[in-house]
């Protein structure tokens, strides 16, 4: 099996637009869930998200972000409703930070694409003009595609939208494995290039649920924290009371460390080992004593090489609700026995939200800090622990450490869970 | 890149518009049969294209069902029966890999929430978001399907949900890899889809791919008359192990997927070189059938390239409709099947086969093949390829 690394990476969150943004933001130990400003959700019973600091998204904002990208084709995306979309804008920004950071040129064009996607959205101005007595009158479809409105919500525009503006012209995979989608994704990529499928792979997650549908359907489904504070997060805090909605993007170029080599790019980290598991118990809550994301863990160890002490810090999916944080706890201390005293573990959601299927993307990008600065995320809000999580969680601060492998975790809302785990590159 | 993996087929299950019975819907298919009809889920007599190949009857009653829309209903139910008919119990090295199309908001469910909305959104949780159902969102959940699948099978090994149109050749290609890799020792692949809901035929009549003609006269894919597909809608699901544990007298399967960015049906010179990964072989080609003169032509070309100019073409999906993310996994089966009875079924409806390679097929015929070759596309550039051997 080939060596796979990573050497480019792009972010987008809470903390702005950029993987600098990100990765200052957690250095400070700064946390940044707020108000919505995107739209109007005053009357809504969940008004704080970890946003990306842009209110609707123009083309002044696409073009202050100076896009590399042949203006025809920025011209086709917008045509195409993508930036009306905020996952595709955010999913295209950090595909090309990603691409620009690791040096990829058109000679890299025939990568291969992994890409976690979320539940396609539903916006409001789509449909509200063909709202007729109590029910969508599809007859006035007709001009729809010309007026650029999108009837059947693409899930592949994020996709199609990032391999255009790149040119990318290898397989593409849409990994819509709900909240573990974003850690599939990347782990599906590290598996095409180890057995020789692939040479490169761009891959990551982009989503976003913050417009009114994702927020109110969170809000109704309850799994959102009824404070809308900016603490709404707190995981592992024995005052959690649920998630924080959040969106973003982040992404990756993956390839084998021996064409990393040969083309001169710096490796940021070695992806060595992943597993996936599903809990098989309820659509609606985690196994409790997290049997199945103790597989999913120990799958990704053994896949590693590695022991539970080679572990030195564990990015947890850490969701706030009161349901996930415990279960989660449960599995890294039964597999991490003794080690789980002085193994640090933090979630990055207190500070940026939960980016849904993007989470498991963005919390692999977090796993970088501790190879590019020896700190290792802390975990905002946590200020009460709880006793029923006997790990050692980190609190708001980072914590200064050196460590030469890390675990991440993602567990999706269905049951299914991925842990990926990266080593400190050569 | 490398070759294509391969796995043995165990079990299977589906749910077609001519049936759900594996003998009955290949009976129907050999008699030519069609399921092309107006669309029975919903009025669509004003619309571009007014038929469909629509799944008969409902879902079976089920605990889950409140979880679940329709396809996914199916999804859980041929999971189950083909991990059934595997004689495989659930178990941490049973993997899930699903493939679904449809990952969209779906406007019915919506519409108690959306009727009194303004374009401009204002005020839109007192006008009616917060009537949404608690669980709409769980509903609608990408993976849902696949949640309550694995919890019913007991299926707790590796997993993953694809999206998209040719997400049924992104499930079987991604349980092929985890079967080689040993993640798991029996994947269930289960791809399901439906074209045939309003948004879906606004949005392929939109470009121009839909059959616009009552459905008694719809032409058939590679006639001379062909002009737009029949939307339609399936689940199927079959169960893999590699063939070193499965033993002998069952189907292999390869499969690959493959998106080249263009904006509708994918490039054959994309189609080419994915069939160009397949092992050598495969005598009868199960076409995707879009039913365009010049998208068939391409499309017989890109298959005669790797099977020879006289390989016999039959299409399943011109007698299910185009079935979007199911349509590879419902090839699979339907090969399957005919490799092992030696008999290709015509293209239902055919009669003036447009001049090409291949051999499209106007009656049943019998073949000695020993391999098959399923080729699906979707938009935006996105396609399929299957190899089954006996």
């Amino acid at each position: 099996m080939k060596r796979v690394v990573i050497t480019g990476v792009g972010v987008v969150s809470a903390f702005g637009v950029g993987a600098a943004a990100f990765y200052d933001g957690l250095a400070h130990g700064r946390a940044a869930v707020g108000p919505i400003r995107s739209f109007d959700a005053h009357a809504f019973p969940v008004r704080v998200a970890g946003e990306v600091p842009v209110g609707a998204i123009d083309s002044a904002w696409i073009a202050a972000h100076g896009l590399p990208v042949d203006g025809a084709v920025l011209a086709a995306c917008a045509a195409s409703g993508a930036w009306r979309d905020r996952k595709v804008v955010f999913g295209l920004l950090a595909a090309l930070e990603a691409w620009r950071h690791a040096g990829c040129t058109a000679d890299d064009a025939p990568a291969a694409l992994s890409l976690a996607l979320g539940l396609e959205q539903a916006f409001l101005d789509d449909f509200a003009p063909f709202v007729a007595h109590g029910a969508i009158d599809w007859r006035g479809e007709a001009a729809a595609p010309a007026s650029g409105i999108r009837i059947r919500s693409d899930v592949d525009l994020a996709a199609r939208v990032i391999a255009r503006a790149l040119g990318l012209t290898g397989m593409t995979y849409a990994n819509a494995s709900a909240c573990a989608a974003g850690g599939l994704a990347v782990a599906h990529a590290a598996s095409l290039v180890e057995r020789g499928a692939a040479d490169i792979v761009l891959c990551g997650g982009a989503d976003s649920m913050v417009n009114p549908l994702g927020i109110g359907g969170m809000a109704r489904l309850g799994a959102a924290s009824p404070r809308s504070a900016a603490d709404a997060c707190r995981p592992f805090d024995s005052r959690r009371d649920g998630l924080a909605v959040g969106e973003g993007a982040a992404m990756f170029v993956v390839e084998s460390e021996e064409r990393a080599r040969r083309r001169g790019a710096r490796p940021l980290a070695r992806i060595v080992g992943h597993g996936s598991t599903q809990d098989a118990y309820r659509v609606t809550a985690p196994r409790p004593d997290g049997m199945a994301a103790r597989r999913a863990m120990a799958q990704a160890l053994r896949m590693a090489d590695l022991a539970p002490p080679g572990i030195g810090y564990v990015n947890a999916h850490g969701t706030g609700t009161p349901l996930n944080d415990v279960a989660e706890a449960r599995a890294i201390r039964d597999l991490f026995g003794a080690h789980a005293d002085v193994l640090p573990v933090s979630s990055i959601k207190g500070a940026v939200g939960h980016l849904m299927a993007a989470a498991g993307a963005i919390e692999l990008a977090a796993c970088l800090l501790p190879f590019e600065r020896d700190l290792l995320p802390g975990t905002a809000n946590n200020v009460h622990k709880d006793p029923q999580c006997a790990i050692d969680v980190i609190g708001p601060a980072p914590r200064a450490a050196r460590v030469d492998h890390v675990l991440c975790n993602s567990f999706g809302f269905g049951g299914q869970n991925a842990s990926v785990i990266l080593g400190r590159p050569a | 890149m490398t070759a294509a993996l391969q796995a043995t087929m165990l079990g299977w299950a589906w749910r077609t518009p001519l049936g759900a019975g594996i003998g009955e819907v290949m009976d129907r298919l050999y008699a030519g049969q069609r399921a092309v009809q107006p669309n029975p889920r919903f009025d669509a007599g004003t619309y571009a294209c007014s038929v469909a190949a629509a799944i008969p009857g409902e879902p079976r009653a089920a605990r889950h069902a409140r979880f679940l829309r329709r396809m996914g209903a199916y999804a859980v139910e041929v999971a189950r029966e083909a991990l059934g008919a595997a004689g495989i119990p659930g178990s941490a090295r049973v993997g899930l890999y699903f493939g679904y199309g449809g990952l969209r908001a779906h406007w019915d469910d919506l519409m108690p929430a959306f009727r009194e909305q303004q374009a401009d959104g204002a005020d839109a949780w007192h006008r009616g978001l917060a009537l949404l159902h608690p669980f709409w969102m769980l509903r609608h959940l990408s993976n849902n399907a696949h949640a309550l699948a694995a919890e019913e099978l007991r299926a707790c090994g590796e997993g993953a949900t694809y999206g998209g149109a040719n997400a049924g050749a992104q499930a079987l290609a991604g349980a092929l890899r985890a079967l080689a890799a040993g993640a798991v020792d029996t994947a269930v692949v289960v791809g399901y889809d439906s074209c045939i809901e309003p948004e879906t035929v606004v949005e392929m009549a939109a470009h121009g791919l839909l059959a616009g003609l009552p459905a008694a006269r719809v032409a058939a894919p590679y006639a001379r008359a062909a002009a737009g597909f029949v939307p339609g809608e399936a689940a199927a699901a079959i169960v893999l192990r590699r063939s070193a544990d499965a033993g002998p007298g069952h189907a292999r399967v390869q499969a690959l997927d493959a998106a080249d960015g263009a904006h509708g049906a994918p490039r054959m010179e994309t189609v080419r070189r994915l069939l160009a990964q397949l092992a050598q072989g495969g005598e009868l080609i199960d076409g995707a059938g879009w039913a365009h003169p010049d998208t068939d032509l391409a499309e017989r070309a890109a298959a005669a390239a790797l099977a020879g100019n006289d390989a016999l073409l039959c299409c399943t999906m011109g007698a299910l409709g185009q079935l979007g993310a199911a349509a590879p996994v419902v090839q699979a089966i339907a090969l399957a099947r005919m490799l092992e009875r030696g008999l290709a079924p015509p293209i239902a409806g055919l009669r003036d086969p447009a001049p090409g390679p291949l051999r499209p097929l106007t009656t049943t015929t019998p073949t000695g093949a020993r391999a098959a070759i399923g080729i699906s596309l979707g938009t935006p550039g996105l396609a399929g390829a299957i190899r089954i051997e006996r």
